[in-house]
């Protein structure tokens, strides 16, 4: 097996992917890889939205993605701190409006609407930012703390 | 007070809380079950071999069982894996576990399986085409029979100036948890330890236990944090297999779900017919009769909890003075039935309100007058002969009704807006004990429950605990124990976590209110107050800091006091039961719902515009764990109306195990609802606080189907109102 030429950036740390399979997906790259368990797995099939994570500043569901394909790519997942500007600006819009029950889909929610704010803008209709979050799924909370937190996301000053 | 947040917020956020699928273990093998290709048949042969012959690979069926289990197996009646008569489709005959998944995927795929197909009951109105009678009880089908009657039917039905019949059909519909079941075993020195994602440890313990024939006090269950249960995760699933293959293996073993299998074998609520019959003189009701055939799916014969307890919610919260129900269990060959977030009681009041709507109508009255009319009240009496005692439904009726009328004035053509009323009760469970901490700087509640989400057990016990001592915001921590260490409870299930558990709390509570009394030399109420970061014990004329009131062996860890709650009795009428068991409510919560909706009156489309709640909740705990519990739920009941449906082939293949086919509601397609607290009806709970978990999802169904029929006419008689039967009901197919 050659070994990979390149890596990945995880949280602004390299990773490096020797041995890995070519068929690997995003997901199982960071939960079992990379021990990131913080990206959840859902469905597996692109229909929960559980596995969102940034792919260069892009939001991307990472059980649909080869690692393969975001080699050399900066990777954003919601391990740990952070220091990019949406994510802890969601982050705080979340925990303000209490935005989470089991918690399961949040990573998700959480980097959807980060990758949404730098894709649109603060200044996007708050319509177009909740049309964004129709690809992810949540059982708790019947979405309606969530709908609060993407508007406390919007408004809160940096 | 202010209000304290939930504290599990920081951690989730920071995607540091370890679900079941997060779990892994040095060494750790992964493990798949090997299906059954048919829902009906005998099993002729499962060859391992294939599977054993790759590297690593660790097999075992029914006939290694002898060899694993001391005591050489469980319940014969709920075998692992069935030794001779296949009960359901994708049921587990063997077991492999690997290195990586794939391997034991490939392993699983391996094992060969040789099974003689026997004809399969999937749909349970084919084994009754004529409506079962009296002969239906001796059907083999028929495995629960539950009737019950009282007052003259007879003379009721005779002298009626209307009699009103209707059928009503409501479809299978999935929990779905965002995270599949998950759980890593590791057997080792006699310990079957298994951490797993569960509403229930103590349950799932008491059921390993039970299925494999070994005493509980061998059996260690730790949960993990839980990524949704709502009934799903109540009792055991996964944990014998991987118990076994741990055993086998001699290794950690991980055994998931994936998505596809968490619909094909998750145990939940299955399709029903419900005939509801209703007799009316001078305008009122004078005598009511039901009749539910519910598919119980594999379950065992003499298990009727699901007729037993359905078959209270198809009598609806309203007064008749004749009734009779006849309930049966009908096993098909899917997976046994399994508790969904308020069992079956969304279905049953969707039939019950727009039953009594038809049954307004045809007598020419206002559907919601006539409801009103019959509700129950404080002092009323169930058709089971218990006294119902504070009912906030007419409360929240009399609101309601003032929302609805509000909406109605202002809906553009097309809209139309219904009201649903729905009840519920608070399960007290099994009984359990919850044990505090007192240290000089904040009380530990130590307990054996997980956080499923719904923020009973981290922020409604914390709650509780504040209130029942006085105690300031934040002080209060919840620690969790698996079951070799903590305080026995039987579960998260049944609205009872704050009901039941918090029963505990206080009874803890006022014993260390009178440990600190004593201590105190104070005979007044004691409260406790905070001065530079120490909790200080105030009485009416003294006070002094907890640290001073320690015994020499309390320094270390604090005052301890522990507390019970039990099972309340019993309280039917047994009078009134002719055949099977019936169960008691403890409280009556009253849910009522108003729903505006859009239809299209082209495609048959629903789509719900505007969303009130007004839920009998005895005392508001904490307000936003409260309401945030009535928001997911009526969310829930909106996929339940509208889109949810598990569809089964006549061989049994669930046809749509997918989220893409089985439509959950979506952020698009749930308002965000105005919530509105009725207090003052006093609960089973602390301080009269009523259960929230399942109540709010009980009339969401009805009200939909209520408005539905007041925006377009169509009065749809099956459950979920898809734009397919709504299109139907307007003959536009």
């Amino acid at each position: 097996m050659t070994p990979s030429p390149t890596g990945l950036r995880v949280n602004g740390r390299d990773a490096a992917l020797d041995g890995m399979p070519d068929d690997e997906r995003l997901l199982d790259t960071l939960r079992w890889r990379l021990g990131l368990k913080g990206t959840k797995e859902g469905c597996r099939t692109g229909d929960c939205g559980a596995c969102t994570v940034l792919v260069d500043g892009a939001s991307t569901l990472s059980c649909l993605t080869l690692t393969r394909e975001v080699e050399g790519g900066e990777i954003t997942t919601i391990d740990g701190d952070s220091e990019d500007p949406e994510l802890r600006r969601v982050r705080a819009a979340f925990a303000d409006a209490g935005a989470l029950q089991c918690g399961y889909c949040t990573p998700g929610f959480v980097l959807a609407l980060a990758g949404l704010l730098k894709e649109r803008g603060r200044a996007a209709p708050v319509e177009e930012l909740l049309d964004g979050l129709q690809g992810n799924l949540c059982r708790c909370t019947g979405y309606a703390a969530i709908v609060r937190a993407v508007a406390l996301a919007r408004e809160a000053p940096t | 007070m202010t209000a304290a947040a939930r504290p599990d917020l920081a951690l989730k956020l920071a995607g540091g809380a370890r679900y079941g699928t997060d779990l892994d273990r040095p060494g750790m093998l992964w493990a798949a079950l090997v299906p059954s290709p048919v829902a009906h048949g005998r099993v002729r042969s499962v060859d391992l071999a294939p599977a054993r012959r790759r590297p690593g690979v660790v097999a075992i069926d029914a006939d290694d069982l002898p060899g694993l289990l001391p005591g050489g197996g469980g319940d014969a009646d709920r075998p692992i894996f069935p030794a001779n008569e296949i009960a359901y489709r994708n049921q587990p005959l063997a077991a492999v576990a690997a290195p990586t998944l794939a391997e034991a995927r490939r392993a699983a795929a391996a094992v060969r399986i040789d099974v003689a197909p026997l004809p399969a009951l999937i749909d349970l109105e084919t084994a009754f085409p004529e409506w079962p009678g009296s002969e239906a009880a001796r059907s083999p089908h028929v495995i629960a029979h539950v009737h019950a009657r009282h007052g003259d039917l007879a003379d009721a039905f005779r002298t009626a100036d209307r009699v009103v019949e209707e059928t009503y059909r409501t479809s299978g519909v999935h929990q779905v948890p965002l995270e599949p079941h998950a759980c890593v075993a590791s057997v080792a020195d006699g310990r079957w330890r298994v951490e797993t994602s569960t509403q229930s440890p103590f349950g799932v313990r008491e059921d390993v236990a039970s299925l494999l024939g070994i005493p509980e006090a061998d059996v260690v269950v730790e949960g993990a944090w839980v990524g949704g249960g709502f009934g799903g995760k109540g009792s055991s699933l996964l944990e014998p297999y991987a118990l076994l293959l741990s055993r086998a293996a001699e290794r950690p073993v991980r055994l998931a779900l994936d998505y596809r299998q968490e619909f094909e074998l998750g145990r939940t609520t299955l399709p029903s017919v419900i005939r509801l019959t209703t007799a009316v003189r001078d305008g009122r009701i004078v005598a009511r009769r039901v009749r539910l055939l519910l598919d119980v799916g594999s379950s065992l014969p003499g298990r009727d909890f699901a007729t037993g307890y359905s078959i209270g919610f198809l009598l609806g919260p309203y007064r008749a003075p004749a009734f009779e129900v006849e309930g049966y269990g009908v096993r098909t060959n899917k997976p046994p039935f399994g508790p969904h977030r308020a069992p079956f009681a969304p279905q049953c009041a969707f039939a019950v309100e727009s039953h009594l709507d038809e049954v307004a109508r045809a007598v020419g009255r206002d559907p919601v007058a006539f409801r009103a009319e019959h509700l129950w009240h404080d002092g009323d009496t169930t058709p089971f002969g218990q006294r119902v005692g504070p009912f906030g439904a007419a409360a929240a009726l009399e609101q309601a009704r003032a929302t609805a009328e509000r909406w109605r004035a202002a809906a553009p053509p097309g809209h139309g807006v219904g009201i649903g009323i729905g009840f519920w009760s608070t399960n007290t469970g099994a009984g359990g004990e919850v044990r505090l901490v007192l240290s000089p700087t904040g009380l530990t509640i130590v307990q054996g429950e997980r956080e499923i989400g719904s923020g009973s057990v981290l922020r409604g016990l914390a709650a509780v605990a504040e209130r029942a001592l006085g105690l300031p915001p934040d002080r209060v921590r919840v620690e969790y124990l698996g079951t070799a260490d903590a305080p026995f409870d039987s579960g998260v299930f049944g609205s009872r976590t704050v009901g039941a558990m918090g029963r505990a709390i206080v009874e803890a509570s006022a014993a260390l209110r009178a440990t600190l009394a004593e201590r105190l030399g104070s005979a007044g109420p004691i409260r406790l107050d905070l001065a530079d970061g120490e909790l200080v014990a105030v009485g009416p004329d003294t006070r002094r800091p907890v640290r001073e009131l320690l015994a020499p062996a309390e320094r270390s860890a604090g005052i301890v006091a522990t507390g019970r709650h039990f099972a309340k009795p019993n309280a039917i009428d047994e009078g009134r039961v002719v055949t099977g068991e019936f169960y008691a409510f403890t409280d009556f919560t009253g849910s009522v719902h108003v729903a505006e909706v859009a239809v299209d009156r082209e495609t048959g489309a629903v789509r719900v515009e505007r969303y009130a709640a007004f839920q009998d909740v005895g005392t508001v705990v904490d307000r936003a764990t409260a309401q945030a519990q009535v928001e997911g739920g009526i969310a829930m009941g909106l996929g339940i109306a509208l889109t949810e449906e598990a569809v089964w082939s006549e061989e049994g293949r669930l046809l749509n195990p997918h989220l893409l086919d089985y439509r959950i509601p979506t952020l698009g397609e749930v308002p965000v609802p105005d919530v509105t607290f009725v207090e003052g009806f006093a609960g089973a709970g602390p301080f009269g606080a009523k259960g929230l978990g399942e109540p709010p999802i009980v009339p969401v169904p009805a009200a939909v189907a209520a408005a539905v029929r007041d925006a377009s006419g169509a009065h749809v008689t099956e459950l979920p109102l898809s734009a397919e039967r709504v299109a139907r009901a307007l003959k536009l197919l």
